[in-house]
């Protein structure tokens, strides 16, 4: 299946916002309220049945945060991502925990390395990060350790 | 930390106890906490805990050049580092459009796979130490300490070769690594053979391991287990075969899976995809051809803004280098998606109901290298 018929597939069932073609992959942007049904279809109806990550991206200069979904359907090889845009001052996303039970641990990475909260995830502790860390992957995050040493 | 889900204190009745396993525990080779709810013996609840030694490669890798990167992906993985150089490396090369030389190709091809084959005698020989057997660490260590030499003469490092660059490779094969290959894998079938009378079919062993730890294959997938944890479960999905990348469409192998996703399966898809790993290596050998070794890559690393996310099987299942790039020197923003992270996930769904000695073997049959779970 090329990307566009997917793409046609997708739109006759949901608003896909705006997509392009990435070095052969479908790249989908969905608004938050649509892309859980969007995952959806895709898992069950179009045999997407791997969830490769959960991440996210910072871009500051638009003042959003966008939320990556890859997919990956094995007996045709091919990825679809979705993409989700979110407000940089408050990112709240509804959990996709009960589509892929592989989200729950990506989404906990992702909601303590960006300072996204996950809607009804359920079990939103800290994974990796200690205590006291927020958002490292922000693109504004400051720490006193990557301040580089003065050259002697 | 606060343990807040899935239990809490008060819910423990008075029959069951908390048990705290780790950070600093033999079996969890590495730095992994694993709390239990016990009851006796029998495990009601499992709870692991991640992250202590989280170095933010992420972070890292955004204030690098792309060139800066290579060298902290061997240090994702101990075990197989150039499956994970080659992701990243791939994932750079389709960015710049830059086409590797075939014998490039197939020298990381054959790389990969001694990698592989070294990454899982050591897990045979740590496996064997998990299970109370000492004598297998013994023997895998003769064989793995054969690949450490020829990957060091190649390279000059032992575990963490930094083999692959963009492009291709800097220096070609050492003279004497086909004759010493060659004398490696006249013997390692044989080897192979030893190994699973040793320990793989003893009698000890498979009362152990049979049965135990069943992981169904719709809850892999769903769980995103990837690698020979997921063929255990009778489910033939393999990157080298179903997403074909670098010269892998050229090779005859098998994709060896298991029957019934039990702990002994999973060791069983292990000990074959050493065989398989060293068919390959033989069809490279034969095939290789002469010529460069490096294509043509500008002198200043600037990929055109966009991303590409580039995957290999490596040894513990799809390890990933997402890359988003912005048109500068550095990446804007990098990924890496380790197998064992979403491998672990997957255990509390497999070792809830049995014991706890049970927990040392399904967690290490699962093969879990922690500096790329913690990342």
């Amino acid at each position: 299946m090329t990307h566009t018929e997917l793409l046609e597939k997708l739109q006759a069932k949901h608003r896909i916002t705006e997509s392009k073609e990435d070095l052969g992959v479908l790249n989908a942007a969905v608004g938050a309220g649509a892309f859980k049904s969007v995952i959806k279809t895709l898992k069950e109806e179009l045999g997407y049945t791997q969830l490769n990550f959960v991440t996210a991206i910072d871009w500051p200069a638009n003042n959003n945060i966008e939320v990556i979904y890859r997919l990956y359907n094995y007996d045709t090889n091919s990825d679809a991502v979705i993409r989700v845009k979110l407000d940089r001052t408050k990112p709240e996303i509804a959990t996709i925990s009960d589509i892929f039970s592989t989200a729950n641990w990506h989404e906990r990475e992702t909601a303590e390395m960006f300072g996204i909260t996950f809607l009804g995830h359920p079990d939103p502790n800290r994974l990796i990060l200690p205590d006291g860390v927020i958002a490292p992957l922000r693109k504004d995050y400051k720490d006193a350790a990557m301040i580089p040493l003065p050259k002697a | 930390m606060t343990i807040k889900a899935p239990f809490e204190l008060e819910k423990i009745s008075s029959d069951e106890y908390i048990l705290n396993m780790g950070p600093q525990h033999p079996s969890t080779h590495g730095v992994l906490r694993i709390i239990l709810k016990l009851d006796g013996e029998t495990v009601r609840d499992i709870y692991p805990d991640i992250g202590y030694i989280h170095s933010s490669v992420e972070k890292i890798c955004e204030n690098r050049k792309y060139e800066m990167i290579t060298p902290f992906t061997d240090r994702l993985d101990y075990l197989s580092a150039v499956n994970y150089n080659l992701a990243y490396v791939m994932a750079v090369e389709k960015l710049l459009g830059v086409q590797v030389p075939e014998r490039a190709e197939y020298m990381r091809v054959m790389l990969a796979e001694l990698n592989r084959i070294m990454s899982h005698l050591m897990w045979f020989a740590a496996y064997g130490m998990d299970m109370g057997a000492l004598t297998p660490i013994i023997y895998a260590f003769r064989e793995r300490e054969e690949i450490i030499d020829i990957m060091e003469g190649m390279t000059g490092g032992r575990m963490i070769h930094h083999a692959l660059r963009i492009g291709g490779f800097k220096y070609d094969l050492q003279k004497d690594f086909m004759e010493r290959l060659k004398k490696f894998l006249s013997h390692i079938d044989d080897r192979v053979d030893e190994y699973e009378a040793l320990l793989i079919n003893n009698i000890i062993f498979t009362a152990r391991t049979k049965g135990m730890g069943i992981l169904p294959k719709d809850m892999a997938i769903n769980y995103g287990v990837t690698g020979p944890s997921l063929r255990g479960s009778d489910c033939a999905y393999d990157l080298r075969r179903n997403a074909p990348y670098s010269i892998y469409p050229k090779f005859d192998f098998k994709v060896c899976t298991g029957r019934n996703g039990d702990t002994w399966d999973r060791s069983k898809v292990r000990m074959d995809e050493i065989r398989e790993s060293a068919r390959i290596l033989r069809q490279a050998m034969d095939g290789i051809p002469s010529g460069d070794i490096m294509a043509k890559v500008p002198r200043i690393i600037k990929p055109a803004p966009g991303e590409y996310y580039s995957k290999v099987e490596c040894a513990r299942g799809e390890f990933g280098a997402y890359i988003v790039s912005d048109g500068t020197e550095k990446p804007y923003r990098i990924k890496f998606r380790s197998p064992s992270f979403s491998n672990l996930s997957v255990i509390r769904e497999i070792t809830i109901g049995t014991k706890i000695a049970d927990v040392i073997a399904i967690m290490g049959s699962l093969d879990l290298v922690i500096p790329e779970i913690d990342r």
